[in-house]
């Protein structure tokens, strides 16, 4: 859809918009340089403070035919398809703030700027954390975690967050609030729209208020380093793992080059071909029969080394594992990331097919789910390169059609003009239909979803 | 119309998968609710492509139609309301693939639940979901009415099981819905579609997540005088960080009733008794167990541990055997399904005994405490005029106290016909509209099983059975509802 765009913006516009929207924006290039959506500056930036303030602040640039991306923290701006411009950015940082926490309910209700890293601090008085190692996660919003649908390799054990989420509050386009789920850990009651809000990138609506389902932090946690010398044995050792009744709670696995990465891990077999790192948590003894059964199992498929991490080591080796998937360590002014989804069984020719696309591919994956991180590195670009880049991922998207592999594109530098990739069964019909029912002004980041939704 | 409604389904599935016999058509009238309507036509396609003419042709005729599996629904979800074509899944039930490796198997909808698990135990797997009557109920219900059960606790719900969905559209469209890998890009259309009622499509193929046996269990009984004391244990293990697999609760009439009925062993003189099972690897449960044995101890219970597989299996017959043994207090029952914040279980509960007073009716409690997930059964009279009237009274009164403790008016039955008119009690209009523009997303013509989940013109309460006669047959009368 072609929208208006909001051209003239002089003060007294940009103050009448702030007045009707109950909250001033900001409108001079400098103040909204740091809220550039890849590269391009946008015209206005609001940040309201509640949800009716933001559902004021839709309804006045809707009417204006404009467009808005909304934004937490920032952490995926360069998410491609990268947009040609930016009309209003609504930044959702300020509505933030743990709304309800009953421990003994496993519930938490926050605003959906909370920074997930201030969620983690307020459960963990209570023991309590939500079962999830997004990258991102110093500076991330629950908002921004929740649109984007990351999710670490915590999921192996506790689910993607999409299944954690049980309600939420969202405001559409034409200004009306409506909420979604239940508060409480279980409810079948009417559709759960929640769920298609998680993973929409902000395309259908302004999520404000999220309530999510936590879990109590394991009493004990060990992790297990073993290095392998070739893929296969590695990403064989974490199927069985994932098939046993050990059921640990990560696994992920390690390119030497990202491998290199992670500081709690100098000096435990540095030059290691490939690490898998298995995190264990229960109660004291059950951590302690995990990482011993684990240790038994890559042992005897063939691990050349096997390290024993205690809690503080895994705390510290996990700050730099979640960092790993999706591109937060890769400036994204050098690094093009993407993620092939595949069946676990198809990552160890999932790794092998990237080594053989692009040697100097950085890899990380968590290979009990399937999912494959890929960090290639790119040089800067301009439109020759943006055209090259184009045309070195051709065999990529070649690879998954193929193969019928799920790949999504986390970040591509400045001025590269990349597609969300489509794979050949989606269901784009009705998804398009999703985008004109919830949003049928066009108002949310028009063209920027996938297949031009 | 009718006519040719009938001979273009006759060409499509074939004649003899076709029916129109009154017999037939009886059979397919009900749940296990207590609403019930006749359908016009009953058929019994086996393929999705049969599936997508079937729609077709409903399509071309205005006429509406509803997918069935078991018929095992509480809610009056499979139920043809408006009559029309009733699309029995009983022919899809292959297997059609187990991936060990990958920990996933692709089924038809008609496959029952339980069968999953038994084709995958000796790989050491099996289907999480177990609602009560896993042994009848299909995978497209479960999928349709997002199913939980008894281990959902711990392990989660239908939606947290199921990777992907192929599914006949009201556009008569076949699609897949996510799919065997994790991730598929684009907006989550299976999250939505898990859960709606059967009123988004029909299921005609579902990949479904495997998980692994756990190596060892410890099944537990715990006894309280009150149901507050129990409660809070209940509340205290979960702020200790002790997820069990199960944590189930009974009152005192629930037990005395099953004690006649199954000798489960349960203590008749308790207010409350808790069962508390726990999993994990073998030798690691014993320091959980003493946790849970402490706080239950602190609490004024009186705890003990099943000492043998028979025990435990009697114990959970009786847990299981609670619905039916309301028999024992009355010729119906009326199971009612909200949930609250697990912390207001002792207040709600109260409210409870206080709502069967008001009405003068007899209400026994069964909790999936754990999620605080209450099935109170109400039980009553369904010869006395006006007996089964109330009953609905009074459970849209417990659905208002559900409700106003922050909870849902349903936890695992759905919203069906039964609830629809108290879906405003928990949402707004605003709620309610979002709600509509994902119906008709997918379902404009509203001819996929018409009149469920949204409201009608009555008030949550007033009755809407819609039978003729008010009384409901002996054979539906004496089990409204599977066996627990």
């Amino acid at each position: 859809m072609r929208r208006n765009e909001l051209r003239s913006l002089n003060l007294p516009i940009a103050d009448e918009l702030g007045k009707r929207a109950g909250t001033r924006p900001r409108v001079r290039p400098l103040d909204c340089a740091p809220y550039a959506v890849a590269g391009i500056v946008p015209k206005l930036v609001f940040s309201p403070r509640t949800l009716r303030e933001a559902s004021k602040t839709i309804t006045t640039i809707a009417a204006e035919g404009a467009s808005i991306t909304i934004r937490g923290a920032g952490t995926k701006h360069l998410r491609p398809p990268h947009p040609y411009d930016v009309d209003v950015v609504l930044d959702s940082t300020r509505c933030s703030g743990v709304l309800e926490h009953t421990p003994a309910d496993l519930t938490v209700t926050v605003a959906a700027g909370t920074r997930f890293a201030a969620l983690q601090e307020a459960l963990r008085a209570s023991g309590q954390f939500f079962p999830s190692d997004p990258p991102f996660a110093a500076d991330t919003t629950i908002g921004g975690m929740l649109s984007s649908r990351v999710a670490g390799a915590l999921r192996q054990r506790y689910g993607a967050p999409r299944g954690n989420v049980l309600g939420m509050r969202v405001c559409l386009s034409d200004g009306s609030i409506a909420f979604t789920g239940a508060r409480v850990v279980k409810s079948v009651a009417g559709y759960d729209i929640a769920k298609l809000f998680v993973g929409a990138w902000g395309t259908l609506g302004f999520i404000g208020h999220v309530t999510l389902k936590v879990a109590p932090i394991p009493r004990e946690q060990l992790g297990i380093v073993a290095s392998f010398a070739r893929c296969e044995t590695a990403c064989d050792a974490a199927l069985r793992l994932a098939s046993s009744p050990l059921f640990p709670l990560a696994t992920t696995l390690h390119d030497r080059a990202s491998a290199h990465r992670i500081r709690a891990l100098s000096g435990t077999e540095p030059g290691a071909h490939w690490t898998l790192i298995v995190r264990c948590g229960g109660t004291r003894a059950g951590a302690m029969r995990q990482a011993d059964g684990v240790a038994n199992v890559v042992k005897s498929s063939g691990s050349s080394n096997v390290d024993l991490l205690d809690a503080d080591r895994l705390h510290f080796a996990w700050q730099d594992i979640e960092e790993l998937a999706g591109g937060a360590m890769y400036p994204g002014s050098q690094y093009m990331c993407c993620t092939v989804a595949s069946l676990p069984s198809q990552v160890s020719a999932v790794l092998s097919s990237l080594s053989v696309l692009f040697p100097d591919a950085n890899c990380t994956s968590h290979p009990a789910t399937g999912i494959v991180y890929a960090h290639l590195p790119v040089a800067g670009m301009d439109q020759s390169s943006s055209r090259t880049l184009a045309s070195q991922l051709q065999p990529l998207l070649d690879l998954c059609e193929r193969e019928r592999y799920y790949l999504s594109y986390h970040a591509a530098p400045v001025g590269s003009d990349l597609r969300a990739p489509v794979s050949a069964d989606a269901p784009i019909l009705l998804m398009r239909r999703v985008k004109a029912s919830l949003d049928p002004s066009g108002t949310f980041d028009p063209g920027r979803f996938m297949a031009g939704i | 119309m009718f006519a040719s409604l009938l001979g273009r389904l006759r060409s499509v599935v074939g004649a003899s998968h076709v029916s129109t016999a009154p017999g037939d058509m009886s059979n397919y009238q009900y749940d296990g609710s207590a609403d019930r309507a006749l359908p016009q036509i009953v058929v019994l396609p086996a393929s999705a492509s049969e599936i997508a003419g079937v729609v077709a042709a409903c399509n071309d005729a205005r006429c509406p139609y509803v997918a069935r599996g078991a018929g095992t629904g509480l809610s009056g979800g499979a139920i043809p309301e408006q009559g029309g074509v009733v699309i029995s899944t009983a022919r899809l039930n292959r297997i059609l693939e187990i991936d060990v490796v990958n920990r996933l198997a692709v089924v038809e909808p008609g496959v029952v639940n339980a069968h999953i698990s038994e084709a995958v135990k000796d790989q050491g797997l099996h289907f999480v979901p177990d609602p009560s009557s896993q042994a009848a109920c299909t995978i497209g219900g479960n999928v349709a009415e997002n199913a939980g059960g008894l281990h959902c606790l711990a392990y989660g719900v239908t939606a947290h099981h199921v990777l992907g969905c192929e599914v006949v559209t009201p556009q008569a469209d076949i699609v897949w819905l996510g799919g065997k890998t994790q991730d598929a890009p684009g907006y989550d259309l299976l999250g939505v579609f898990i859960g709606s009622e059967g009123t988004l499509g029909i299921a005609t193929k579902v990949v479904v997540k495997l998980t692994p046996l756990q190596q060892d269990r410890r099944t537990m009984l715990a006894a309280f005088p009150t149901v507050e004391q129990a409660s809070q244990s209940v509340s205290d293990i979960i702020a200790a960080g002790i997820l069990p697999a199960a944590l189930e609760m009974m009152d005192q009439l629930t037990t005395q009733a099953v004690e006649e009925f199954v000798h489960a062993g349960f203590p008749t003189e308790a207010g409350a008794v808790l069962i508390v099972e726990l999993e994990g690897l073998s030798g690691t449960l014993d320091e959980v167990a003493a946790d849970v044995g402490d706080i239950c101890l602190r609490n004024g219970g009186d705890i003990r541990r099943a000492r043998d597989e028979d025990e435990r299996h009697r114990i959970w017959l009786g847990r299981k055997s609670a619905f039916g043994a309301m028999g024992r207090l009355g010729s119906n029952y009326y199971v009612q399904d909200g949930v609250i914040p697990r912390t207001r279980l002792p207040e709600v509960v109260t409210e409870v005994v206080e709502i069967g007073r008001r009405y003068g009716l007899k209400i026994a409690n069964v909790f999936h405490a754990g999620d605080g997930n209450l099935h109170p059964l109400i039980v009553f009279d369904d010869r006395i005029p006006g007996d089964y009237e109330r009953v609905v009274a009074a459970g849209a009164d417990i659905l208002r106290a559900c409700v106003r403790h922050g909870g849902s008016i349903s936890g695992e039955h759905g919203i069906g016909m039964e609830k629809r008119d108290c879906m405003s009690l928990q949402y707004s209009r605003a709620d309610l509209a979002l709600m509509t523009r994902l119906k008709n997303v997918f379902n404009p013509g509203g001819l996929c099983n018409p009149a469920k989940i949204f409201p009608t013109s009555r008030r949550c309460g007033e009755s809407a059975r819609t039978h003729a006669s008010g009384v409901l047959p002996p054979e539906v009368a004496t089990a409204t509802g599977p066996a627990f």
